[in-house]
């Protein structure tokens, strides 16, 4: 070899290495750095993003499947300040489609702001709907158009991102609105179920979110793991039934001038809630607004929230209290001869007209409401011990435990308490004294309509979760009385409402049923003149498939649940029985004797 | 002589030069071979990753407008768009009273609506503790000895 190329051999020999030992000392040098965990720190960003995905929240059906609470897909609009060109016509685009301040978006979008902050990605608007999101791409696209044909880097909307999200839909608006409750998906981190089942079954509709890393590197991709949506709920609300009940309580509340109304239809054998409606009515779709619908403290459900003196409807509860203790059979009589029950000759108790009704027996107690002959009952036949025992029994004094979220409860006042006076025992004896939730009335009430068996009052029917369904089964509550004392008590409460020939009756069906109208506590005693009308009824006598509590507050056309509740019971039960496809007596005795 | 005897042996230099050139090709040949290859593997790996990232998106996709359609299909059957289209057709409610029942065996109005299978309680009889763990590393031995010696027996067998 010339030594001249030997020279130039060895030259490039040492070159290679001198790079080759910098490069290696370079990267020693870097590792250890005092800017060397900033360095990595900044690749980590690079590496890919950490996402918690939400599994989509579970839908909600009625018992023939309906939807009542769906997801729907709404947009995220943002600034990704790197891809930004144009600040000028983005802050106009969102200002005309986002009806944002230009002033606003122009500084978020100023292309200054990259260089001096972290945050590059800026939100601007949350649950776009889709027609805006396509007004903005086809701006988008005209800005495209127009740049390629001036030969211009403006107009542009680079840099204006927008990704889909998903939106609580409930398509059929206010209906069941109160026993649905709402998702507050607006805050997005917190968002979460408020009111009736959203509530109640929050963490089985949300799911399990999981935390996933999704890397740039595309040799680091993995398909994402499967995330299963949340639950999803069949209701036992009929949705139709539900509808029903929602124009009859409106139509109820314009002709009776009812300050509010709530009505329940249950199956007094499953305890399934098939219709539940209660003012004021309200579209979960705009959920923001709910302090506009409900001031103060208007409860969301007045069937499961709002506690009142039921009044006389209550006397079942104590007439079946009697029957089933055995202190008094439907023969048993009293004399009313002065129309006034004295409690311990101090407390005076007087019938809803004042008036004093003779020799009566407990159904015509019944039949006409008599307050002294029910007094009567509860203090010189049960005795408080006895009564108070049964209206335990009848779940009175703590919640039903409906699958609801928000139900309220007024504590029972016992004579072990000290505020406890004999005159509660007369005046609770026909629902006075004493304060209860329709569903509490339902849940008891539905004992007598069910062979003395309590069910529990639920609104799911069935889980669906993980692709498997589970039904609820339905529970007995309690046995408060026994089948014989259930059944003579429908019979004499059927007699009572077809003797009374009441406005609440249905031609063609045997219904058993009480009216209620209960005085309404002021500070200064029970001195309005302002009342609570109810109504509780329950048929086909012989096979009861429903039962109906209707509560009208404060109606301003008459005070008496007779004149006020009843026939609003009637207009739901002819329709009702339409719905459930239960026909008249005769045709149903007919069918089954074939 | 002993000159001429090595002269014999020795290579010519060119014949070196082209052994030590064709030997570097060879490893250049091989390195470019493997390097080709890692390449080829490499952005495979890589197509598949954005494959797999287009087709999460295109679930995603998919099930955003799932939902969209379940919401537009809810809404019109919703109860209030559905008693509109019933009344438009001239229905109403009919009255019980005149109404014709007819008994079907076998409906129930109540029956109770099914989504997915009911739960089924799976039950596990397979042994809690695997077999491995409680097999001596004696009897793994033998087993898989034998396993060998079954394999090889059917295989003579064969046609």
């Amino acid at each position: 070899m010339k030594p001249s190329f030997y020279f130039r051999y060895i030259t490039i020999a040492l070159t290679c290495g001198i790079i080759g030992v910098a490069i290696v000392f370079q990267m020693i040098r870097i590792n250890y750095s005092t800017s060397a965990l900033d360095l990595i720190a900044k690749s980590e960003d690079y590496r890919g993003v950490e996402q918690i995905i939400h599994p989509p929240r579970g839908t909600i059906y009625d018992r023939s499947g309906h939807v009542f609470a769906t997801n729907q897909i709404a947009y995220e609009v943002g600034i990704d300040l790197k891809f930004v060109t144009d600040p000028e016509s983005i802050a106009f685009s969102a200002a005309t489609l986002l009806d944002l301040e230009y002033a606003d978006v122009f500084t978020l979008a100023s292309t200054e702001k990259r260089e001096k902050e972290e945050n590059r990605y800026y939100v601007l608007a949350s649950y776009v709907d889709e027609e805006t999101i396509l007004e903005l791409e086809q701006l988008k696209e005209n800005y495209t158009v127009r740049r390629q044909a001036e030969r211009s880097i403006t107009p542009s909307l680079s840099g204006l991102v927008w990704a889909p999200m998903q939106q609580r839909s409930y398509p059929e608006g206010s209906l069941a609105a109160n026993v649905l409750g709402f998702y507050n998906y607006f805050s997005r981190e917190t968002a979460q179920g408020v009111y009736g089942v959203e509530e109640a079954y929050n963490r089985l509709l949300t799911g399990k979110p999981k935390n996933v890393f999704m890397p740039n590197d595309p040799y680091l991709v993995e398909a994402l793991p499967d995330i299963d949506p949340g639950a999803s709920l069949i209701l036992t609300i009929d949705r139709e039934i539900q509808a029903m009940l929602q124009q009859t309580l409106s139509d109820a509340i314009n002709w009776s001038g009812a300050e509010s109304g709530t009505i329940i239809v249950a199956d007094p054998e499953t305890g399934e809630i098939l219709g539940m409606a209660s003012t004021p009515f309200f579209d979960p779709n705009a959920y923001w607004d709910y302090e506009k619908t409900f001031p103060g403290i208007t409860p969301y459900n007045r069937a499961i929230g709002d506690a009142y003196e039921p009044g006389s409807v209550f006397k079942v509860i104590t007439m079946a209290a009697a029957l089933d203790s055995s202190v008094a059979e439907p023969s048993t009589t009293y004399i009313d001869s002065s129309g006034v029950f004295w409690v311990e000759d101090s407390w005076p108790i007087y019938n809803w007209d004042g008036g004093a009704w003779g020799e009566q027996d407990m159904l015509g107690c019944m039949q006409h409401s008599l307050n002294v002959c029910l007094a009567h009952v509860a203090v010189d036949l049960l005795g408080e011990d006895l009564f108070y025992e049964y209206i335990q029994a009848f779940g009175f004094g703590r919640s039903t435990g409906i699958d609801l979220a928000g139900e309220a409860n007024y504590p029972l006042r016992l004579p072990e308490n000290n505020q406890w006076v004999i005159l509660d025992l007369a005046t609770n004896s026909f629902g006075q004294g004493i304060a209860v939730t329709p569903i509490q009335m339902v849940t008891a009430i539905s004992a007598v309509a069910n062979e003395g068996k309590m069910m529990a009052p639920h609104v799911v029917r069935s889980v669906v979760d993980g692709g498997q369904q589970y039904d609820v089964a339905p529970q007995v509550v309690s046995s408060p009385i026994t089948a014989e004392t259930a059944e003579t008590l429908t019979q004499m409460l059927t007699v009572a409402l077809e003797e009374e020939a009441s406005t609440a009756l249905v031609e063609g069906y045997t219904i058993a049923g009480k009216t209620g109208t209960g005085e309404i506590p002021t500070e200064f005693g029970y001195t309005s003149s302002q009342t609570n009308t109810s109504f509780v009824g329950w048929g086909p006598v012989d096979d009861p498939k429903f039962i109906v509590y209707v509560w009208l507050e404060k109606p301003s056309i008459s005070k008496w649940g007779s004149e006020v509740a009843a026939p609003v019971f009637r207009d739901v039960v002819e329709q009702l029985v339409v719905l459930m496809k239960i026909p008249p007596d005769q045709v149903r005795l007919q069918l089954s004797a074939e | 002589m002993k000159n001429r005897l090595l002269q014999a042996y020795k290579q010519a230099p060119w014949r070196v030069q082209m052994q030590w050139i064709g030997l570097f090709l060879l490893g250049l040949v091989l390195v470019s071979s493997v390097a080709g290859v890692y390449l080829n593997i490499s952005a495979q790996a890589a197509t598949a990753g954005r494959n797999i990232q287009n087709l999460e998106n295109q679930i995603d996709e998919i099930n955003n407008g799932i939902a969209k359609l379940t919401t537009e299909l809810a809404i019109a059957r919703s109860a209030k768009n559905m008693l509109a289209r019933a009344e438009e057709m001239d229905f109403s409610l009919m009255d019980p009273q005149t109404a014709i029942y007819l008994e079907i065996p076998g409906y129930d109005p109540n029956e109770n609506l099914v989504l997915a299978p009911p739960r089924v309680n799976i039950i596990n009889e397979a042994p809690i503790v695997q077999s491995s763990y409680k097999t001596s590393l004696w009897d793994w031995l033998a087993k898989n000895i034998w396993q060998l010696s079954d394999d090889a027996t059917e295989g003579d067998t064969l046609p």
